[in-house]
Parts: C-alpha cells; structure tokens; sequence
C-alpha cells in the first residue's frame, strides 16, 4: 500500500505534465478572428480584420480548412497579410452577416450595407511550407 | 368468332360516336360562353386578352420545393473611392463594395425586404416623402462566378444555391 505523500506527488507530476501539454497546444493553435465592413452608397469604408490568439480553449471541430504557403514563419498576421485576398475570399465561403439599409428621402436614395464575421475561433497547424487555418463549428 | 368480330365492330363504332358527341358539347360549351360575353359587351379579342392573362400567370417564377436545389444569380455593383493610392487599389476597392452589394441583393431574393414608408403631409401639400428598407440575413457558401471592372465600375456575378432542406 502507497503512502499518502507518495500519492499526492504522482498526482502533481501528472496535473503538472498535463498543464504543460495543454498550455503548449494552445498556443500553437487556437486564434480568434473578426471581420467587418460597410458599404456606403457602393464605397467600400472601415474594413478591419481582427486577428489575436485564444486565451482559453475553443469548443467545436474544425470543418472548413484554407492551407496557405508560407516560409516557415509562424506570425499567423504576416502571413494572412501576405495572402490578404486569399484569407478574405474563405472568410467569405464561410458565411457573413448581411444587414442593409436604405433610405429614400425627398426621391434622394441612400443605402448602407454592413457584413460582418463575428468573432470566431481557428485552428492553426503551422508546417514547415504551410499553414492549414480551420474554423470550428 | 362470327359474333365476337362483330361485337368488336359494335364497340368501335360506339366508342367513335361517344368521342364525337363529347367534341360537339365542347364547341357547344365555347359558343355559349362566346355568345354570353357577346351578350355582356365584351368584345372576342378581350376574351384572347383573358386567354393571354392566363398564360402570363401560368408562366410564375420558379418555386423551390420539396427536395429540389435551386440556383440564384445576381450581379452586385460596386465603385470605387476616389482618393486611392493606386488602381489596383481601387478595383480591390471596388470589388468589395460589389461583393457587398450581391450579397444583399442573395438575401433579398431569398429572404425578402422589409419596407417601411411614411409621408408627411401638412396644408393639403407633401412635405416629406420617406421609404425606407431593410435587409438582416446570414449568407454562406456564395461563388463569384465573374468580375468586370469597365471605368471605374466593378461587376461582380455570384451564384449560390439553395436547397429546401436548408429552411426547415
């Protein structure tokens, strides 16, 4: 039969390991992405894209992917940068929110339409060419 | 055999003088209806305009039904500002704007517009005259199937389609 002491150092070791392994993961995959931008009377205005990484764990699997080519860089920013069309035509095929607005005042007509992606959360695997960004559902 | 020839005889000639009588009250049935109208006032040329109601009617948009996938094409517009750096620049620019403007035209055809209008009318005279829309809906899995970009407008056509399933 184990001492008490002995147990509660096994049980450390193991919450410790799994701690490190859980950390470790997180920051290499998770990252939290938001999209917006409006359009005025058919002029493109305030187009921001968020990009920063999960501080906590996501739920959800991955079931969209985009692969990317990169030089073994890891900055997930840069590399969104340098493939900004790309990355924005697969925020696209996932899906937006619509919302317009018109109005016609006096027989003068004006419009607004906003797409927006709310904040939603990607893995990342970084290789050593490539990087494979998926969203979760 | 004798008798069986014959009664086949028999039934061929009865079938024929049924399908005649029945093509007699038909044109009876049209005349009537003719001389009726005539009766009324209205003209034959307004029943032929009756005729091409129907057809017109007949002719309805296409309606997505049960198990059925139905494709949506529209053509979004966008323009681009007028203080850009470069043209490049300007058709990236521009060609959001035009994806913007098909998505919302993809979620007006599939969801349909809100429409609000007021007038404000004071001393027998219209002040102000307001219409206002709205459109909410989220869009995904849309194809832009061609772009153009022809002085300083881009035309961007986007495809999606639609299953039944999907609005359950």
């Amino acid at each position: 039969m184990r001492s008490r002491n002995g147990n509660s150092y096994f049980s450390r070791t193991v919450q410790v390991t799994l701690l490190l392994l859980y950390s470790f993961a997180l920051q290499a995959d998770e990252y939290l992405i938001s999209y917006r931008y409006l359009v005025k009377d058919t002029i493109l205005y305030n187009e921001t894209l968020q990009i920063s990484k999960a501080m906590q764990k996501c739920s959800g699997y991955p079931h969209k992917y985009l692969i990317l080519e990169t030089r073994d860089d890891k900055n997930l920013k840069e590399i969104i940068n340098q493939n900004n069309q790309e990355f924005i035509e697969y925020l696209h095929k996932l899906g937006l929110n619509v919302v317009h607005n018109s109005k016609t005042s006096n027989y003068q007509y004006s419009e607004t339409t906003i797409l927006t992606l709310k904040t939603s959360c990607f893995k990342v695997d970084f290789n050593d060419n490539s990087v494979k960004i998926s969203a979760l559902k | 055999m004798k008798y069986s020839l014959v009664l086949v005889a028999l039934l061929s000639a009865l079938s024929l003088s049924a399908e005649q009588s029945a093509s007699n009250t038909i044109g009876t049935n049209n005349e009537i209806a003719v001389n009726e109208m005539q009766k009324k006032g209205v003209s034959s040329d307004k029943t032929c305009q009756c005729n091409d109601v129907q057809n017109v009617t007949d002719k309805s948009e296409p309606v997505l039904k049960k198990n059925n996938t139905m494709l949506i094409s529209v053509v979004g517009q966008g323009v681009a500002p007028m203080n850009t750096a470069s043209p490049a620049q300007a058709y990236a620019l521009a060609k959001r704007a035009a994806v913007a403007d098909a998505y919302r035209l993809i979620a007006e055809k599939v969801k349909g517009v809100r429409i609000d209008g007021q007038d404000l009318i004071k001393n027998m005279m219209v002040k102000r005259s307001t219409v206002r829309t709205s459109v909410s809906a989220m869009v995904r899995n849309a194809n832009v199937v061609e772009t153009t970009f022809k002085e300083g407008l881009c035309e961007v056509e986007m495809e999606i389609v639609i299953s039944h399933a999907q609005f359950k």
